[in-house]
């Protein structure tokens, strides 16, 4: 590949970027209501249109684009009316946990789903093939909300095992390796759920493209070569298999925050789908649009990481690019 | 290194009706040779290559034993035979660029074995690579690209440098020049041929049969799962003695060939064995051979009938029930009933004179079935004399001939009909070959009601209107009205041609029978008789001056001169590489060139070679003595002259007894 080809790819990114901030600044807006309404939504007070102006006018009123596009490339996000905090301070406390949550469900389910999936590939056939197909197809259709309470009812609420809100014991003082065992406390359940939403996909997607490779002539000729069957399993079966599921893989990760809503609000987990749940109810403009830039910026960024990654995976692709002269 | 197959048999599962892919192959490779196995698809070529790698896929089941240098091989179990594969036995599998893994670059996928298997260091080893990859001609910036990044000679190349990188005792090529640009092909051969000069042994699966034929020590020619002749290889296209061996390198278009495709007739079929109860009987096992549209039920074949018999031209009753066995004929295993394709008819030492000329002097003659001979020859050099007694139509002063290896001139005796209705006859002047008293429908018709074999008025009708169809006449009652002489005389040549084929025949003499024809009609009759020749194995003896039509149509191709068959042999290498300088005169006279090259009613030389006042060659001997026999290609191209036209790397040999006797040791 030619230098020309990532300037060109980084420019496309660029105005691609431009637009996504556009949009995450423009589209909140449209949302009905503000935060005075919200604000006083759920008591019994009721404002007349002059105490709600008054209050209105204690804000100051959002700057234009431009404005903000400034702000935002000297790193200042805005300020949370609801929270009264800054909005870059709110994104970063919940952050890191979405990340911990969701990219370590997301790399243990595909870890796990992989190799199980070659491994049945490789057993076509077999009753641990079949009953693996079997009891996945039937994990694939329970949707993570059912799972989510499901284990929240049976180890918190019954059994009592795991916590059933947080990321970690609010107000203690631990040493850091406590703290460790605590957050882990903690995730244990929504991270069991979100592995068993993703499990099956994985799983499914990799047999699938697995039995696809095994017929594959190179496979055959792997098998000629003598080589020990672990290499032809993964070394030239599995290597091949591996493109779909890392597609599934970024698009997943790509689907994050808005993902984690559902998981997140269910075990009160301290992560940006909580945080825009909570930004969205209180009608916080500025919170949204941190969060909603955040989410489309990581979209892109796993787009791009995607589209280089695809090369390296399977060097076919990196010759798609070059276009006839 | 020696392998050795002993009656393996391979079948698939398939729900109760099992393909048969090989059955009972027996095939012994040796150090040092290259086997060529040769044969339609879905003869089994590529199931015998992986059954030596154990790569049969999972429904398979197989029998039988290989010997590899006294260990039985086939039944290992994966371990067993991953101590064999690449190491002592690798193959070269179909379709190159499909074996490469598009995830790896090449050169590591050439040194994986070395790394896996021999644990070398990861740098040794693709050092190896990179010098067997050199060694095939790549070049280090293409050793290390992706498969998907090199051409499809590139890839084969490749193939072959990871083959050979254990350095394998037996290499097993399957279509290694298939879609191969004819220089990369070379090269693939000189390799092959590295491996046989380094002590191992080849197996080559291919159907290019020029290939097998120049690469190869030995051939075998699978059919159905049946191993149908092995033959030494030289001997493919020019004495093959299964008809299965010819029809098959008949349809190949060998560089050489100048004779237009012939086929095979039928269809390719496969085969399974299943279980069912037969009529009244208990169930039991039994082979079937399916074709595409039948339903199997019509094709019971009994395990003991000859498997080519559906598609050959020679086939007869014993071929259908009797066993096969392979024999040897020569230097050939032939799997035939029939001891391998027949003589249709066989001259010996026949001579015909016309008062004080000589029309014909002893000559020998052997064609066999479904062969093409074509005379050509100067005005008054005996072609249609050789053609009449070959008919049956003149007796000659002396000689014997046979029929079907029968003598023709008992038969003649006995019961002139059955043996008239075998042979067609298309005499040279077509106007005066027909009676200007009968019609069309009258003419065509005669040969069926003196043989007694047309049935009935209106079968017979039938059988006349077909014939006339197929050599392009109208068949309506008018035109079957005609008399000859409302007839053009290409039309009335065509009638010829219908009435020489209406009895069916099975050998066809022809005196120049498309000489009034116009180009387009005579190429549709051309292409009628081919397929009869595919078909029905009909053998024609073709007399003609069109050296052009000689190329186009014929097997072999005969030249006389004065009454002799100066030169024969297979068309291509008579009309391609003449030996005789009257045949490269006649050849060179055929383009339509003048010049001054041709002389006229020389005064033949008494005692020597009649062409010898015309010969630019020609020295002292050739006026006074008979000119010896020179024979070419493993005597199967002979000619007889004194100076021969032998290009520099042909050695030959002189005064050897030829095949294909031209001159007979019995006319001296």
């Amino acid at each position: 590949m030619k230098d020309g080809h990532y300037i060109k790819l980084t420019a496309v990114y660029f105005f691609a970027g431009l637009v996504m901030v556009y949009a995450s600044y423009s589209l909140p807006k449209w949302l009905p209501g503000d935060f005075v309404t919200a604000m006083y939504y759920g008591s019994n007070v009721t404002l007349t249109a002059e105490q709600e102006a008054q209050i209105r006018a204690c804000y100051p009123c959002q700057e234009g684009f431009s404005r903000y596009l400034l702000n935002l490339l000297s790193l200042k996000w805005g300020y949370s009316y609801a929270f009264l905090t800054p909005v870059s301070d709110l994104i970063l406390e919940a952050l890191p946990w979405t990340l911990l949550l969701f990219g370590g469900a997301h790399g243990a389910s595909m870890l796990f789903g992989f190799i199980a999936g070659v491994e049945a590939a490789w057993r076509r056939g077999g009753w641990v093939e079949k009953a693996g197909v079997g009891c996945m197809t039937i994990m694939e259709g329970v949707p993570e909300m059912c799972t989510g309470v499901a284990l929240l009812m049976l180890f918190a609420l019954w059994l009592g095992w795991f916590p059933s809100s947080g990321a970690e014991t609010a107000y203690s003082i631990y040493s850091a390796i406590e703290r460790i065992w605590d957050m882990t406390h903690h995730l244990a359940l929504p991270f069991t759920t979100l592995f068993l939403a993703y499990l099956p996909g994985n799983f499914l997607l990799t047999r699938g493209s697995m039995v696809m490779v095994l017929k594959e002539q190179f496979v055959q000729t792997a098998r000629a070569k003598g080589l020990p069957p672990s290499r032809v399993r993964y070394a030239h079966a599995a290597r091949n298999a591996l493109l779909p599921m890392f597609t599934r893989f970024g698009l997943r990760i790509a689907f994050m925050v808005t993902g984690a809503v559902v998981v997140e609000t269910i075990f009160s987990y301290p992560g940006m789908g909580t945080l825009l749940y909570k930004a969205i109810g209180l009608r916080d403009l500025s919170l949204i649009q941190g969060i909603v830039l955040i989410s489309s910026l990581m979209v892109l960024f796993v787009n791009l990481a995607m589209e280089i990654l695809y090369g390296i995976i399977d060097p076919r692709i990196r010759n798609a690019y070059k276009l006839p002269a | 290194m020696k392998l050795e197959i002993d009656n393996l048999t391979v079948t698939y599962r398939n729900n109760g009706h099992n393909l048969l892919a090989l059955d009972r192959i027996d095939l012994t490779l040796e150090r040092g040779r290259i086997t060529a196995l040769v044969g339609e698809s879905g003869s089994g070529k590529t199931t015998l290559g992986r059954t030596l790698m154990g790569l049969l896929p999972d429904n398979s089941e197989s029998s039988g034993c290989i010997k590899l240098d006294e260990n039985e091989i086939l039944g290992l179990d994966e371990e067993g035979l991953n101590e064999i594969r690449w190491s002592k036995v690798a193959m070269v599998f179909q379709n190159q660029a499909a074996n490469f893994n598009p995830a790896h670059r090449i050169i590591d996928q050439v040194a994986e074995p070395l790394i896996q298997r021999r644990n070398m260091k990861k740098d040794d080893a693709r050092q190896s690579a990179g010098d067997a990859l050199k060694r095939m001609g790549l070049l280090n910036h293409q050793a290390i690209r992706f498969p998907h990044e090199l051409s499809g000679g590139e890839i084969q190349r490749s193939m072959l440098a990871m083959a050979l990188i254990m350095e394998p005792e037996l290499l097993i090529l399957d279509e290694p020049t298939s879609a191969l640009d004819a220089m990369t092909k070379a090269f693939v051969a000189d390799v092959i041929d590295k491996v046989r000069q380094r002590g191992s042994s080849v197996l080559l699966i291919t159907h290019d049969l020029d290939l097998a034929q120049k690469l190869s020590d030995d051939i075998a020619v699978l059919y159905l799962g049946r191993i149908m002749e092995t033959m030494p290889a030289g001997e493919l296209f020019l004495n093959p003695m299964h008809p299965y061996t010819l029809a098959l390198g008949r349809s190949y278009p060998g560089v050489q060939v100048l004779r237009d495709l012939g086929g095979i007739r039928g269809e390719a079929f496969y085969r399974i064995t299943h279980q069912h109860p037969q009529t009244g009987e208990k169930a039991m096992f039994h082979n079937h051979i399916i074709g595409p549209g039948s339903f199997h039920e019509d094709r019971h074949v009994p395990p003991a009938g000859c498997l080519f018999q559906p598609r050959c031209t020679q086939a007869d009753g014993d071929c259908l029930l009797k066993n096969v066995s392979m024999i040897n004929v020569g230097d050939h295993q032939v799997r035939c009933l029939r001891g391998g394709i027949v003589n249709r008819i066989e001259l010996k030492g026949v001579s015909k004179r016309y008062g004080q000329v000589v029309a014909l002097d002893c000559t020998n003659l052997d064609l066999r079935a479904g062969e093409v001979f074509c005379v050509v020859g100067e005005t008054g050099s005996g072609k249609s004399t050789l053609a009449m007694i070959a008919s049956g139509v003149l007796l000659p002063d002396s000689g014997l001939r046979f029929f079907d290896s029968i003598d023709m001139d008992e038969w003649r005796k006995k019961d002139y009909k059955s043996l008239a209705g075998r042979i067609g006859v298309v005499y040279q002047n077509p106007s005066q070959s027909v009676s200007h008293r009968l019609s069309v429908l009258d003419i065509v018709a005669e040969p069926l009601r003196i043989q007694g074999i047309g049935g009935d008025r209106k079968e017979t009708f039938e059988r006349v209107k077909k014939a006339l169809a197929d050599v392009r006449l109208p068949s309506e009652q008018e035109f079957l009205r005609r008399y000859p002489h409302e007839l053009n005389l290409g039309a009335i040549q065509r009638v010829c041609i219908a009435r020489a084929l209406i009895s069916e025949p099975s050998l066809l003499v022809a005196d120049e029978p498309t000489s009034f024809l116009d180009p387009s009609v005579q190429a549709k009759v051309l292409k009628l008789l081919m397929e009869l020749q595919t078909e029905k194995g009909l053998t024609m003896i073709f007399v003609t001056h069109d050296i052009g039509l000689a190329r186009k149509i014929a097997d072999r191709v005969g030249v006389m001169l004065a009454g002799k068959m100066v030169e024969i042999g297979p068309s291509s290498l008579v009309l391609g590489s003449p030996l005789h300088p009257y045949t490269s005169l006649l050849i060179k006279s055929a383009g339509g060139n003048g010049g001054g090259m041709v002389q006229m009613n020389a005064e033949p030389a008494k005692g020597g070679c009649s062409f010898a006042p015309r010969c630019t060659l020609a020295d002292r001997a050739c006026f006074w003595q008979l000119p010896p026999q020179v024979c070419l290609d493993g005597s199967y191209h002979s000619a007889a002259c004194f100076r021969p036209q032998v290009t520099d790397n042909e050695c030959f040999m002189e005064n050897k007894p030829c095949l294909s006797g031209a001159a007979p040791a019995c006319c001296n």
